[in-house]
C-alpha cells in the first residue's frame, strides 16, 4: 500500500514536471526586455517543450498537457482562445507521429525532424488565424518567429534535458524487485 | 536484475481507440473555444482573468532581480551625469517659466473664447500611473500586463493606454491587480483616428507589425507622408486628440502608419478612464 501510495506520488510529479518546466521558462522570457526579438522567442519554450518532452518523455507528458499548455499561452499572450490549443494538439500528434517512425539517435536528425514539426505546426496556425480574422496576417513575422523557434530548439532542449535529469530519475521510471 | 516498469502504461487496443476519441474531443474543444471567442460571449473573460490573477504575479516575482539590478545602473549613471543634468534642467526650467506665462495668458483667452462660442466640453478623464510587467505578445498577438487593476482605480476594458509619445493601446482585460492591454499594432486593435491637420477621419487597424493602416478614410482625403493621427473620440470609448501614429505612406490604395512609441519605452505607461459611452437606456431612447 506504501509503496503503490509512493508510485502515485512519483507519478504525479513526474506529469507535473515538463509542464512546469515549459510555463517557467515561458514566464521567465514575459519578463519586459527593451530587444524587439524577444516577442518571437517567448513561444519557443512552447514548441520545443512539447516536441521534447512528447519525445524523449511520453510516460510524463500527454495531450492533456499540451490541451492546458494551449490555454496558458492563449490567455498570457492574449491571442484568440482556442488557436494556441490547436496548434499545439498539432504538433504533439506530429511528434508523437515522428517518434512512432523514427528511431531518432542523434540530436542533429531530431533538430531536423523538429524543424519539419514547427513549420508545419506554423502553416496550420497561420491558417487558423487567418480564417479567425478574416485576413492574412503577415507572412515575414510567422517565418521569422518559426525560425527564431527551430534556432533556439538546442539552447531549451539543453535546459530540458538538465531539467529531466534531476527532477525525473531513471529510478521513477524503473524499480528493483524484490527477490 | 530484473526490473519493473512501472510507469509505463501497457497499450492495449481499447485505450487505443479511447486515446483517439479523446484527442477528437480535445481538438472539438479548442474549436468550439475559438468559436465561442468570436461570438464574445462573457465566459472566455473570466477564464482569461483566472490565468491573469495566477500568472501576473508570477512574472512579478521573476523580474524583480532584473528590475533591481536596472535600478542600480540607472541610479549609478545618474551620479556620475549629476553636474551636467543639473546645468541641462536650469536652462530648461529658465524656459519653462517663460512658457507658463504664454499658457496661462492662452488659456485665459481659450476660457473666454469657449464661453462664447458656448462650448460643451468633454469631461475631465481620471488617469493612473502604471508599471509594465510583462510583454506577452508574438507573431499572432501583441500585448503588455500592468501592475495595475480594478483595486486601484475606476479602470475599465476599452480604457486608453498612453505612454510620453501617445496612445499604445487600450486596456482588453481587468483583475484584481493586474490588467492586460492590447497594443494598438495587435490584429485585433481598431482606433477612430483623425488626420491632426487635415481632420480627415478613418480607422487605424493593427498588422501585428510596426505599421498601421488606416482604412475608411473619405475619398477626397488630405493624406501626406508625416502627417500625425490622433484619436477622433467617435464613440465616446477614447478622449480625443491623443497622439497615435504618422503618416508613412500614402497612395490612392492603401495608407500605412508608424506608432509614435517605440516598444523600448513602454516601463510606465498612464491609463485614461475616460468613458462617455451612454448607458444601455440613454442607448435605447437614443435609437
Amino acid at each position: 500500500m506504501k509503496r503503490l501510495f509512493k508510485n502515485i506520488l512519483q507519478e504525479s510529479a513526474a506529469l507535473l514536471v515538463p509542464l512546469a518546466s515549459i510555463m517557467l521558462l515561458v514566464l521567465i522570457l514575459s519578463i519586459p526586455r527593451t530587444g524587439g526579438y524577444w516577442n518571437f522567442l517567448r513561444q519557443a519554450p512552447f514548441y520545443a517543450g512539447i516536441y521534447f518532452w512528447q519525445s524523449q518523455r511520453p510516460d510524463a507528458f500527454n495531450i492533456f498537457s499540451a490541451f492546458i499548455l494551449g490555454i496558458f499561452a492563449d490567455v498570457l499572450g492574449g491571442a484568440p482562445l482556442g488557436i494556441n490549443i490547436m496548434s499545439f494538439l498539432i504538433l504533439y500528434i506530429i511528434a508523437v507521429r515522428i517518434t512512432a517512425q523514427f528511431n531518432i539517435k542523434r540530436f542533429s536528425y531530431s533538430w531536423l525532424l523538429f524543424s519539419g514539426a514547427t513549420i508545419l505546426t506554423f502553416i496550420f496556425k497561420t491558417l487558423i488565424v487567418s480564417a479567425f480574422y478574416r485576413r492574412f496576417i503577415p507572412l515575414n513575422l510567422i517565418i521569422l518567429e518559426s525560425a527564431l523557434i527551430i534556432a533556439a530548439y538546442p539552447l531549451f532542449a539543453r535546459i530540458y534535458i538538465w531539467i529531466e535529469r534531476r527532477l525525473i530519475h531513471l529510478e521513477v521510471r524503473y524499480e528493483k524487485i524484490e527477490p | 536484475m530484473k526490473r519493473q516498469r512501472i510507469l509505463f502504461i501497457k497499450e492495449n487496443y481499447v485505450l487505443r481507440i479511447f486515446k483517439n476519441f479523446m484527442m477528437a474531443g480535445l481538438f472539438a474543444i479548442a474549436l468550439l473555444l475559438i468559436l465561442v471567442h468570436k461570438i464574445d460571449l462573457g465566459l472566455i473573460s473570466g477564464v482569461s482573468k483566472g490565468v491573469l490573477f495566477i500568472t501576473a504575479p508570477l512574472i512579478r516575482t521573476a523580474g524583480l532581480p532584473a528590475e533591481g539590478l536596472s535600478y542600480a545602473y540607472k541610479k549609478a549613471s545618474e551620479i556620475t551625469n549629476v553636474y551636467q543634468e543639473n546645468e541641462r534642467l536650469r536652462k530648461e526650467n529658465n524656459e519653462l517659466f517663460l512658457l507658463k506665462d504664454q499658457m496661462r495668458a492662452v488659456q485665459a483667452e481659450n476660457a473666454i473664447l469657449k464661453k462664447l462660442l458656448h462650448h460643451f466640453d468633454t469631461p475631465n478623464a481620471q488617469t493612473y500611473t502604471a508599471r509594465v510587467i510583462a510583454e506577452t505578445g508574438s507573431a499572432v498577438a501583441n500585448s503588455l500586463i500592468l501592475y495595475i487593476g480594478k483595486n486601484e482605480g475606476k479602470i475599465t476594458p476599452g480604457n486608453a493606454v498612453v505612454s510620453s509619445k501617445g496612445l499604445i493601446g487600450r486596456i482588453d482585460l481587468i483583475s484584481g491587480k493586474y490588467a492586460r492591454v492590447t497594443l494598438i499594432t495587435d490584429i485585433n486593435s481598431k482606433i477612430p483616428a483623425v488626420v491632426k491637420k487635415s481632420r480627415d477621419r478613418g480607422i487605424l487597424i493593427g498588422t501585428n507589425t510596426q505599421e498601421l493602416k488606416l482604412i475608411f478614410t473619405p475619398l477626397l482625403a488630405e493624406l501626406h507622408k508625416g502627417d500625425i493621427l490622433v484619436t477622433s473620440g467617435i464613440g465616446g470609448g477614447l478622449p480625443p486628440d491623443i497622439p497615435v501614429a504618422v503618416i508613412k505612406k500614402a497612395t490612392t490604395d492603401t495608407i500605412t502608419a508608424v506608432p509614435l512609441y517605440s516598444p523600448k519605452e513602454l516601463e510606465i505607461v498612464k491609463i485614461i478612464a475616460y468613458d462617455i459611452t451612454p448607458d444601455e437606456q440613454t442607448a435605447e431612447e437614443l435609437e
